[in-house]
């Protein structure tokens, strides 16, 4: 049996589940009972930490009581996320999770971090002479954030299909598969009706500030580009960046170097997706530079109409007629640009 | 001259030929055959035809003998729905690691003849299969499967279960290794302070020296290391090491100066890991150490960021090469150093047929030297069949 203490700080263990189990805990009551106030209150203080400052926050962990509370209010905050039904918002609360854990996990023994990857089925071995931990590849580009030049895997050393990593490298790889894992669990679930009824002024409360954020970022103007006139490929790609949704690397490619031939800057570019909720500057510069050719010396063209299809990528439900009289995303936006001069 | 490119006759000759060769031998299909998606080319069709699955093998083994295509490929994607038109509508279960070395994208390919191509691009194959892919990456010997392209390539097959889910960024991740990009070298090379009786007794000026990493390292910092310690044994042993300094790219005048710099003493250092040689030396040793040790390699993506090869086409095993007419032969592991496609990979029969060649041409094929001038001749199918293959040639009925 995992002890309390560890529990609260660590909620999203297969053992926290199974501590409200062998408790007899239903979800009815601790939505309803009393005595489990606290940890409601807690639970909205979780959500409101992640949206404004990307972590659940701190918390005494001393008594019993505190442990409990805190443990409890791991499932309300996520189900109150689940209410809250905005993409961009549950990015932003799986985040600040996964966050909130790693700051403690880089506090931990080695072994104790390692006992973690076995519930996230991450293969990792450790040397218990050179106290060296190694991670199995696959596992590594799964939830590495390789977008990083140093975590790029050529960067680190490999021998027999086992990286070797660092101990805070670890924990920050348990982050991203903690994150990846609360993202999933989110878009599984359903708003139940009575955490709707319980929480519904939080839940209105956060509803009105995250739209209130969208609005803000999508008000701005960036430089020459007309969202308006972009063709449903790319307005897709851009919405599903901004929502902080899991955009493969062909559809960022194609979308950066689709702005680039407009002509926007690199850095018109980086605000663009800033508004993503697990946005950070260095990696998606990196990223930016190496398509547009800051960095790597060749500025790649953006796919024709072909090539988006053979990737997938092209919302082959959703083209217009102008779609159809075009081969290329660029000459799309063009001719939404003819288009619309004779009107003035 | 007559026209080379459109004879229909020689295009017949070829399609003949390819139809005895599928009457008599078996292709080897993919496992989860029902799952790929098929693809093929027909003679003198335009082309590609796609999105075909089979449900059954009798049906595929009946397309082949009513169509003869020249060229076969599957998917080394599987899907739930094979034949859909759009990637979407198939659904996507998972697909082999793929990679597909080609003589087109070695660096100066076009200056050598068939024959040394098919050289070069195999030791670039046998640094990626050994070195990286059993070495680095620790695949079991199992789930590798090695072919000869029928073309100017080979091709490697990785079947490990544990891979057939990942994601296409997550295999740029494993192209971007092998193919040495993106190496930080500031992660290779540190500095480190020393005092100065640190170096026997000698004595040195200057506090720091740049430490290269040790041979046996794991990874890419043990690679550069033994590449950068190659090259200077090789510098050293040569009779005209200037001239080997330009093969690697250095001008004449900055060989000399590498020369000068290189005395024994600093190679014994270099060897020793301190490569406190000047930033342009430094930068030359890691950009050739790293030319010398990664893997050159298509894979589509010498002008595109991505591989898709999550839902690449690759050839049949043992089906024909419509432009060569040779067989997308297997490969072992043991075999690969001795394999010669001009020898083991022609398959097609040896009775002489007439042709008229446009151009001299010369090639070692089966053993038996060929130096053959303009003009019409008799040659064995095999040549026949090669020659109309690279439009060098027409059939003479
Ligand atoms: S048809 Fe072309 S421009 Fe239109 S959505 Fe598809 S890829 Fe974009």
């Amino acid at each position: 049996m995992v002890e309390l203490s560890l529990l609260s700080k660590y909620p999203f263990l297969n053992a926290s589940k199974e501590y409200i189990k062998d408790n007899n805990l239903s979800i009815q009551e601790i939505l309803d009972d009393p005595l489990y106030e606290r940890a409601r209150i807690i639970g909205v203080e979780r959500v409101d930490n992640a949206f404004s400052k990307r972590d659940v926050g701190e918390r005494s962990l001393v008594t019993d009581s505190d442990q409990i509370m805190e443990l409890l209010s791991y499932p309300i905050a996520r189900m109150i996320a689940v209410c809250i039904d905005d993409i961009f918002f549950k990015r932003r609360y799986a985040l600040g999770e996964a966050i909130h854990a790693y700051r403690n996990l880089i506090n931990e023994s080695p072994l104790f971090l390692i006992n973690i990857t076995n519930e996230f089925k991450i293969n990792i071995k450790f040397d218990k002479d050179t106290h060296k931990i190694s991670i199995y590849f696959v596992d590594y580009l799964h939830h590495a954030p390789t977008r990083y030049k140093e975590w790029k895997m050529i960067n680190r050393g490999m021998k027999n299909g086992y990286i070797q990593i660092s101990h805070k490298d670890l924990a920050r790889i348990i982050q991203e598969a903690l994150r990846t894992r609360i993202n999933n669990e989110l878009d599984e679930r359903k708003c139940s009706k009575s955490v709707y009824e319980t929480f519904s002024s939080d839940i209105k409360r956060i509803q009105n500030s995250v739209m209130l954020h969208r609005k803000n970022i999508e008000a701005a103007p960036i430089g020459k580009l007309d969202n308006k006139k972009l063709p449903p490929c790319m307005k897709n790609i851009l919405a599903a960046i901004q929502a902080g949704e899991n955009v493969p690397h062909m559809g960022r490619f194609a979308l950066v170097s689709f702005l680039h031939s407009l002509r926007l800057s690199n850095n018109e570019i980086l605000k663009l997706f800033s508004t993503a909720p697990d946005y950070e500057e260095e990696r998606t510069r990196y990223q930016v530079e190496h398509i547009t050719g800051y960095s790597s010396s060749t500025a790649y063209s953006p796919p024709g109409c072909d090539k988006m299809r053979t990737y997938g990528i092209c919302p082959t439900e959703e083209i217009d007629e102008l779609c159809k009289k075009k081969r290329h995303p660029l000459s799309y936006y063009k001719a939404k640009w003819k288009q619309e001069k004779p009107k003035k | 001259m007559g026209n080379f490119l459109n004879s229909n006759d020689s295009l017949e000759f070829v399609k003949d030929e390819f139809r005895k060769y599928y009457k008599d031998n078996s292709v080897e299909l993919p496992d989860r055959f029902g799952r790929r998606e098929f693809a093929f080319v027909l003679f003198g069709g335009k082309g590609i035809i796609r999105h075909l699955g089979f449900e059954k093998i009798n049906q595929f083994t009946d397309f082949l003998k009513e169509k003869t295509p020249g060229d076969i490929y599957y998917s080394s994607a599987y899907y739930q729905i094979p034949d859909a038109p759009t990637m979407q509508e198939k659904n996507w279960m998972g697909a082999e690691l793929i990679f597909d070395l080609d003589s087109d994208h070695l660096p100066n390919a076009e200056k050598l003849d068939y024959t040394q191509q098919l050289k070069m691009v195999k030791k670039e194959f046998f640094k990626l299969v050994d070195d990286f892919l059993l070495n680095d990456f620790g695949f079991d010997e199992k789930y590798i499967e090695l072919y000869f392209s029928g073309g100017r390539g080979y091709h490697c097959h990785v079947k490990d279960p544990k891979i057939l889910n990942i994601d296409s960024s997550e295999r740029r991740e494993i192209i971007d290794y092998i193919t040495g990009r993106d190496l930080k070298d500031s992660l290779v090379f540190h500095e480190q302070v020393t005092d100065r009786k640190s170096y026997g007794n000698r004595s040195f000026p200057s506090g720091k020296t740049l430490k290269m990493p040790r041979p046996d390292e794991p990874g890419w910092r043990g690679r550069v290391s033994r590449g950068i310690i190659e090259m200077v044994n090789e510098i050293k042993k040569s009779d005209d090491p200037i001239e080997k300094l330009k093969e690697y790219g250095v001008k004449k005048s900055d060989a000399e100066k590498l020369l000068d710099d290189l005395s024994e003493e600093r190679i014994k250092r270099i060897k020793e890991g301190r490569l406190d040689q000047s930033k342009t030396i430094r930068k030359f040793f890691l950009n050739s150490a790293l030319r010398k040790t990664a893997v050159s390699m298509s894979a589509g993506e010498t002008d595109e960021p991505v591989t898709c090869d999550v839902k690449r086409l690759i050839r049949l095993p043992a089906s024909l090469h419509r432009k060569t007419g040779f067989k997308v032969e297997k490969i072992t592991l043991e075999t690969l150093m001795e394999f010669d496609p001009l020898r083991d990979a022609v398959v097609l029969p040896d009775n002489p047929v007439k042709i008229e060649l446009n151009q001299p041409f010369g090639i070692t094929i089966k053993k038996e030297e060929f130096n053959l001038k303009q003009g019409i001749q008799e040659l064995p199918t095999y040549l026949a069949v090669f020659l109309i293959g690279r439009k060098k040639a027409k059939i003479i009925l």
